[in-house]
């Protein structure tokens, strides 16, 4: 009996098998156009969490193995990312050297600035030039923005540089415009001043305005004429009653000195006028455009609010829109002292003198609009003043 | 078999099914363990070869429908395996180790005999560099996952009385 239900249950399996075996091969023997549809009917219906699970666990093998690379090309570029700022700096600070090699054309030295203990009490550093190259004592040492110091000893390959915030630096100066003329110096009376100048020894007849270019006079034989030296801020008040001193803002800052020219003797006594002078005329025509272009705005934001005010007006008192009246105005924009008594006729304007006087008011707005504009440009890119950290 | 011990391999059929689609891509071995035929074995020894077999179709199926190409051909070697064994579990299955080990193994590797043969996709040497290498590098490592399975889980695992 009991060997009859096994026989029997082996049959029923061996049946089971070949239908299964069976419907495997119907499978295997599907054609192409026909496999796909089952296939993906089948992983997008119960399949679709599994292949979701698949293309996630590939995805994050792929992640695995890529990290390696990911990493390093990070590294890289956060390294490069740290030093990008200080080369915008040098690139800029190159670029004004080369552009003030260009204008001196000849007979300076290129050298690069060690700066030494620390920023704040900085007075010397030390030039990467020396007496091979033709640094001699007491040569300038200038930036393209103006002067740095002077060099005080020389080795065969490298010098020491006096800068201007040592106590004994001195260089002979003047007004831009040659009226007043002083001796400059390091600012030395208070710590919480930062790095700043004093001119000394102007005539008390006279007066400079804050933002007054000072520059080298070439009076004292060490330094060429026409070198920027700094710009006024104040007037210090000092015991001494026959000379005014000023405050001046350095055009060189101790902190941002780096590569430097240093002047040949013979190129010191040919003179520098025509080098520094474009870059302060561009400075102080640029001054003024920004001045004149806000009074000028002012003056048009005035009279618009006076033609508002008297349109204002001339609407309470009943004036109809569009009544020619005389100027070629509208009404709305005419003062009250123009408006015409009801019953009364004046002496029409011609046609031609009103188009002008149209045409006059649209030219002054399209002024006063870019008036704006170019002062709005003006204000943005305009550097804070350097004081020395 | 009672509920409990139902209810216990269908969580571990669940289990190697979810292993399947996720820690065999993870790893990406080029002979990688095949944890659909380990849930196939370890089902097929608790049934009839003939609910074996059909385990094997529909796990062949399945397996098959992310290879368009060869659908079929896993349903075949699946059906095939889960028969034999079903029919084999009484000998295999005892209480050893390294038989338990060879049962996967042997497993493995006639699922990929099958398998590539009536895939008839490759043929010749590569046929036979994949039958005699990378098929049963595969079916050591799914050997090697099984034994793993069974000492971690051996509570849950006990195979029915045949």
């Amino acid at each position: 009996m009991a060997r009859a239900v096994r026989a029997g249950n082996s049959r029923i399996d061996l049946i089971v098998l070949g239908a299964a075996a069976l419907l495997a091969l119907v499978a295997r023997g599907l054609p192409p156009n026909l496999r796909d549809p089952v296939a993906s009917s089948m992983r997008t219906t119960f399949l679709a969490p599994l292949v979701m699970l698949q293309e996630r666990a590939e995805a994050s093998r792929r992640s695995l193995l890529l990290d390696d690379t990911r990493t390093a090309i990070r590294d890289s570029v956060s390294l490069r990312a740290m030093t990008v700022a200080s080369l915008e700096d040098e690139n800029d600070r190159l670029r004004q050297l080369i552009g003030l090699g260009s204008r001196l054309r000849w007979g300076f030295i290129p050298a690069e600035a060690i700066h030494g203990r620390g920023v704040r009490d900085v007075t010397t550093m030390t030039l990467t030039s020396g007496s091979n190259s033709g640094a001699r004592r007491l040569s300038p040492v200038i930036s393209p923005e103006g002067v740095v110091g002077m060099v005080i000893t020389v080795d065969p390959t490298m010098s020491e540089a006096m800068i201007w915030t040592h106590p004994d630096f001195r260089v002979s100066a003047m007004s831009g415009d040659g009226s007043a003329f002083g001796i400059v110096q390091a600012h030395l009376a208070s710590a919480t001043t930062g790095y700043l100048m004093e001119l000394r020894g102007i005539p008390f007849r006279s007066s400079l305005k804050p933002g007054t270019l000072i520059v080298s006079s070439g009076l004292g034989g060490v330094w060429p004429r026409g070198i920027p030296v700094g710009t006024v801020l104040e007037e210090v008040k000092t015991s001494e009653g026959w000379a005014r001193t000023y405050l001046l803002r350095p055009a060189v800052s101790p902190a941002d000195v780096g590569a430097v020219m240093i002047l040949r003797t013979d190129r010191v006594t040919k003179g520098f006028e025509n080098v520094w002078t474009s870059v302060a005329a561009a400075e102080a025509a640029a001054q003024r455009i920004i001045v004149a272009g806000d009074s000028a705005a002012r003056d048009a934001a005035l009279a618009e609010a006076a033609a508002r005010r008297a349109a204002l007006d001339t609407t309470r008192r009943g004036v109809a829109p569009g009544t020619v009246v005389p100027g070629g105005l509208p009404p709305e924009l005419l003062p009250d002292t123009l408006l015409v008594p009801e019953g009364e006729v004046l002496p029409q304007d011609t046609g031609v003198a009103a188009a002008a006087r149209r045409e006059a008011a649209r030219r002054a707005a399209a002024r006063r609009d870019s008036l704006r504009r170019d002062s709005a440009e003006q204000r943005a890119p305009r550097p804070s003043p350097t004081r020395g950290n | 078999m009672n509920l409990g011990t139902t209810l216990r391999a269908g969580m571990i059929f669940l289990l190697l099914v979810f292993l399947h689609y996720t820690l065999r891509p993870l790893l990406g071995w080029r002979a990688p363990m095949d944890f659909l035929l380990l849930a196939l074995l370890l089902s097929a020894i608790r049934v009839r070869p003939a609910i074996g077999a059909l385990i094997g179709l529909a796990l062949g199926l399945v397996s098959d429908s992310l290879t368009p190409d060869a659908l079929g051909a896993g349903a075949i070697a699946m059906t095939v395996v889960g028969y034999l064994a079903s029919w084999l579990k009484a000998v295999f299955f005892a209480d050893n180790i390294a038989l338990n080990a060879l049962f996967f193994f042997l497993g493995k590797w006639l699922f990929d005999v099958i398998y590539f043969v009536v895939e008839n996709r490759i043929g010749g040497i590569e046929l036979v560099q994949q039958l005699l290498l990378w098929s049963p590098l595969s079916a050591a490592a799914t050997a090697l996952a099984g034994i793993l399975l069974i000492l971690v889980m051996r509570p849950l695992l006990e195979p029915a009385r045949a």
